[in-house]
């Protein structure tokens, strides 16, 4: 029995609250930064007079930036690959494992959310520098002779990264297994399924949206990450976030942020589409 | 086809005895329900036979072979799980091939196995289906399906009907009775319903708190319960306080009560002047008009339900008594009756153990 369809405004309501937020403060603002784009470079100004498509042109003809782009991919990459590997055995044990330990691990998993990004990137580069206590550690059990270059470079910011962002692979993946009835395994393994192959054939396809959304959410966090790559990536190494930023503010050249930004956001995209119609699930859910 | 002998078997979890020591010996093609309220390790005992919980002590044999460190996948079980467990992103076809790939059976045979066993559960047209495109009693037929198609030893059924209604539940019963038959599959089957127990197996065991209080013959865990808890639990029992007055025979006693002096079946022996409690199931009792013999008594509550109608009676010694007669017969509320019951109906409890 599907309730019958309401008719009228009662829907239209419900949904106004948030429609009328994100026009106002993501479409309206995007549609600005589009236009801003085009816009001329200016001489003291933000912007000039007229219109251009040099902002692209510049883009895609300077090597620099399309390495940057590239550099802030596979720093997402990577830091959503380490979340996936990092994080799954412990959405399993949240979402399947004894009752006594789970209100400690889920505090556990979400405490980095309880400190502020800037203090914890800040911590981070104590940890992580040449005289960190990483290396510090490592030189006096003298399993190092130089430290270790963990700051100012991709590395650093994936370990950093991986930090702050892991409780958002934990939690959707969690939710994924606890979605996948656990008489679902039994009745592989009492076919003949041994555990891997239970896993393999009957948890990991069912639990695949929530490892999709884990995916997804921590690659996209991780693109437009600003505080930890630019501070632990220093002058070095520099994200597309953190680039965006120097036009914008240091060098004040918004047309040229804004295409960047662009181009972040049109790459990140395209990866995210990738990713889910690589992912896709090859079966569907019929309405019953 | 398979034995299947459970000895000694236990399991504890900290300090509870889930199962405590408890022994059944299945024979070949045998169908024996465990039956017991929630919590009686009747589920535990079934999971211990599929693998899925390790036996604490004890062993379980198929054919003589202990598999108690057999896994689960190797025991060569079929199991149908209450809430069916199919898997959800597979077809009907691809739930039944699934315990054939893992047997590495070549696609033509496993291709006429499906489609056989389909036909058996009368699911013909329906290989494309995903599980929840199929009503509750199709999705049940398709786990039984699942489990029968890669002929398994023994086959394990945990409250398959259990969320089903009423009505389907019925033809469910009949519907895998009559499979298992033709089969001929050695069955283990875990409900806390009693009927359904009854109605299905060949033998029940009745288990309270870990323990078997009893195993038998459908008819006789009815008519000749071990003791009170048993008899209360596989049906609604009437208890009459009586008197034994000597012994009739072997397994016989003469019990004095308010329905005269009867020699009564028992299983125990009982000593002359010992107190005892009889069983006397509602159904065994005839009502009469008043004044024609027997114990007198007074209608205190009809409950009329098509094919039975249950009374009430407050008898004049005090007793109440619980009644079920065909409707043939019209008593109304408030009627004085005469309550005759026949020395048969009667069956001399043994203490609880």
């Amino acid at each position: 029995m599907t309730p019958p369809r309401r008719k009228g405004v009662g829907p239209l309501i419900l949904i106004a609250p948030a429609a009328v937020l994100l026009g106002v403060f993501l479409v309206l603002p995007y549609l600005n930064i589009v236009v801003m784009s085009f816009r001329m470079p200016g001489q003291g100004t933000p912007y000039g007079p007229g219109y251009t498509i040099g902002n692209y042109t510049k883009f895609f003809a300077d090597g620099f930036y399309l390495f940057q782009v590239a550099n802030t991919l596979w720093i997402g990459l990577l830091t959503t690959a380490i979340c996936l590997v990092v994080g799954f055995p412990v959405a399993w044990q949240l979402a399947r494992g004894a009752m006594r330990f789970r209100a400690l691990a889920y505090g556990l998993v979400l405490s980095p959310l309880l400190v502020g990004i800037v203090i914890r990137s800040y911590g981070w580069t104590i940890l992580l520098g040449n005289n960190g206590l990483v290396n510090r550690t490592l030189t006096g059990m003298g399993l190092i002779d130089h430290p270790l270059p963990l700051m100012y470079n991709a590395l650093g910011i994936v370990i950093a990264l991986v930090h702050v962002f892991l409780p958002f692979m934990i939690l959707p993946i969690m939710a994924g297994i606890q979605g996948v009835d656990p008489s679902l395994e039994s009745a592989a393994r009492s076919l003949g399924a041994s555990r891997f192959t239970a896993f393999r054939r009957i948890v990991l396809p069912l639990c695949t949206p929530g490892i999709q959304a884990g995916c997804i959410l921590v690659f996209v966090l991780s693109l437009s990450a600003y505080v930890t790559p630019s501070l632990i990536g220093g002058l070095r190494v520099k994200t597309m976030a953190v680039t965006v930023v120097d036009a914008l503010i240091d060098t004040f050249q918004w047309p040229w942020g804004s295409a960047l930004a662009l181009m972040l956001s049109v790459t990140g995209a395209l990866c995210v589409v990738i990713f889910a119609r690589l992912t896709r699930m090859k079966w569907k859910v019929a309405r019953p | 086809m398979t034995e299947v002998s459970i000895e000694r078997l236990t399991k504890t979890f900290g300090s509870a005895r889930a199962v405590d020591g408890i022994s059944i010996r299945i024979a070949d093609g045998e169908f024996i329900s465990l039956l017991g309220p929630s919590g009686c390790g009747k589920t535990t005992t079934l999971k211990m036979i599929a693998g899925f919980e390790e036996a604490s002590e004890g062993a379980i044999r198929f054919d003589g072979k202990d598999v108690v460190n057999v896994p689960a996948e190797k025991r060569d079980i079929g199991m149908v799980f209450q809430n069916y467990a199919l898997f959800p992103h597979m077809t009907v076809d691809q739930n039944l091939a699934f315990g054939l790939e893992m047997r590495k059976i070549a696609k033509p045979e496993m291709l006429s196995r499906i489609a056989k066993v389909l036909d058996m559960v009368q699911l013909g047209g329906y290989s494309d289906r995903y599980p929840n495109q199929l009503s509750g009693g199709q999705q049940q037929r398709v786990a039984l399906a699942r489990a029968l198609v890669i002929e398994p030893k023994i086959l394990l059924l945990d409250e398959p009907l259990a969320n089903l209604d009423a009505k389907l539940r019925e033809e469910m019963r009949v519907f895998i009775r009559d499979l298992q038959r033709r089969v001929g599959i050695t069955t283990v089957y875990v409900t806390h319903d009693q009927a359904e127990a009854m109605t299905m197996s060949d033998r029940v065991v009745v288990m309270f708190g870990g323990r078997i209080a009893q195993i038998g013959a459908p008819s006789d865990i009815y008519e000749r319960p071990e003791n009170l808890e048993v008899a209360q639990f596989v049906g609604q029992v009437n208890l009459v306080k009586g008197t034994v007055t000597g012994v009739a025979e072997a397994g016989r006693c003469r019990v004095a009560s308010v329905f005269g002096e009867i020699a009564v079946d028992s299983r125990a022996n009982h000593a002359p002047g010992n107190s005892v409690t009889l069983s006397l199931r509602p159904e065994a009792i005839e009502l009469k008009p008043a004044g024609q013999g027997g114990a007198q008594g007074k209608v205190t509550a009809r409950y009329y339900s098509g094919s039975i109608i249950d009374y009430r009676i407050a008898l004049d010694s005090g007793e109440t008594l619980h009644v079920q007669t065909f409707p043939n017969i019209r008593i109304a509320e408030g009627d004085r009756v005469s309550v005759h019951a026949p020395a048969d109906g009667f069956w001399l409890l043994g203490a609880a153990k």
